[in-house]
């Protein structure tokens, strides 16, 4: 029968799901969790009122599937709270048992769909953040357009200091290294120009850190470039690199209804046009590549933290397990720490 | 160590300034701490002390010296009792 708090090894890999958090939880988070207990390498950690979450494993006949455990969380976060409330208001809820859970060694990851910022909160709070990173950041790779680039930080840091841009940097750096195969990655700061001069107060300053960080910079590049293969790492603040995320994620579809109506009078070109979009321009999605890359992963945070959409049902919240295991397995937050540890990144003021 | 020196080590550390340049009539602005920042310096020094600042009390610190003037009072209070 389903044991609380039963912490087992036995070679699996630990994930510590939020079963509270999301669009449609709990029930297609328990049933993405029942999925992904399916692989015999992962134990699933369902966190949140474990009387509800009985239920809904009786109704996948999951109720005595040994590597699904309940831990009892008496409270959640709502998507319209201040991600902020995980601390002061309901350091109990669900977020917060599962954050805490990595901290102690229960879990090896954690995984929600809930809010974003609240999970990023969490990190911090309760499981901390490696030595020399302030916050943590996201990386997603370029999809392709661009298979051999990534960007960071896609939102986690909407005001950046300019020595988060050298953790960006790092963080970006290992991604590469890990999930694209890319042994020495280029890295550049997204600017309004080529020359050290441009861009903001803080764009310049972090130029001049990552200039002096060892790091293999090439310097700045300017939005045209993104896609140009020029650097592995584009570095920018979570702002700019959640502006263009979103603006790139919506090329395909306008790109199809423009070209749709200019071929309106030519009906099965269209057809073609649409198959064509389909299956090409889905593929730009970055979102769709860091599900796949596990780049939906909180970098900077002292233990795996991965994110998924709020909107996700079970295959999405399997697909996120399973990533969040492959993140543990890849070593993600031990390459992060040897590689900060090479660095000096200094404080804010 | 005083008060004023343990809660200036709590919130240089959470917010990466040089502890320095805090002085009593520093903003949180000023040392550029956002809301994340300043509840994590609540939190650690509510440990660090054994006392509780409710959020009320909180949203009326203007600068670090209300700040350290509050807690400083409650842990005198609790000294007390």
């Amino acid at each position: 029968m389903i044991t609380s708090r039963d912490m087992t090894k036995n070679g699996r890999i630990r994930v510590a799901v939020d079963a509270m958090g999301g669009d449609h939880a709990p029930g297609e988070i328990v049933r993405g969790a029942v999925l992904a207990a399916r692989k015999d390498d992962v134990e699933v950690f369902l966190v949140g009122t474990t009387n509800v979450l009985n239920q809904e494993l009786d109704k996948y006949g999951a109720s005595g599937n040994p590597h699904i455990h309940l831990v009892e969380a008496s409270d959640s976060i709502e998507e319209n709270e201040s991600p902020v409330d995980v601390i002061r208001r309901k350091p109990n809820c669900s977020l917060a048992v599962a954050a805490k859970m990595v901290k102690a060694g229960e879990a090896d990851a954690l995984l929600s769909a809930g809010s974003s910022g609240a999970a990023a909160v969490s990190a911090i709070q309760y499981i901390g953040m490696l030595d020399g990173v302030y916050r943590p950041a996201i990386v997603g790779s370029m999809g392709s357009f661009a298979p051999n680039t990534v960007m960071v930080d896609l939102g986690a840091n909407v005001d950046c200091k300019p020595y988060q841009f050298v953790a960006f940097a790092i963080a970006g750096s290992v991604y590469a290294r890990l999930f694209l195969n890319i042994p020495d990655p280029k890295i550049a700061l997204l600017s309004t120009g080529s020359e050290e001069r441009k861009g903001s107060e803080a764009v310049r300053e972090a130029f001049s850190l990552l200039k002096n960080s060892g790091l293999n910079f090439i310097g700045n590049i300017e939005g045209g470039d993104v896609l140009s293969g020029k650097a592995n790492v584009i570095v920018c603040d979570g702002f700019i690199g959640n502006v263009l995320l979103k603006f790139y994620e919506s090329i395909g579809g306008y790109a199809q209804v423009w070209t749709e109506q200019k071929l309106k009078r030519y009906p099965p070109l269209r057809g073609l046009v649409r198959l064509m979009f389909k299956g090409l321009f889905p593929a730009t999605r970055i979102s769709r590549g860091a599900e796949k890359n596990g780049g939906g992963i909180l970098w900077g945070v002292n233990g795996v933290v991965k994110i998924t959409h709020g909107a996700s049902q079970a295959p999405q919240i399997a697909n996120a397990i399973e990533a969040a295991k492959e993140s543990v397995k890849a070593g993600v937050v031990e390459s992060m720490k040897s590689e900060l540890a090479k660095f000096n990144l200094g404080g804010k003021s | 160590m005083t008060v004023e020196e343990q809660v200036r080590e709590i919130v240089a550390r959470i917010t990466r300034v040089d502890k320095s340049i805090i002085t009593r009539h520093s903003t949180f602005k000023e040392i550029k701490a956002d809301s994340l920042d300043i509840v994590q310096a609540l939190v650690a020094v509510e440990e660090t002390f054994g006392i509780e600042i409710p959020d009320e009390e909180a949203q009326k610190f203007q600068n670090f010296g209300d700040f350290v003037s509050y807690v400083e009072k409650q842990v005198a209070q609790k000294g007390k009792a």
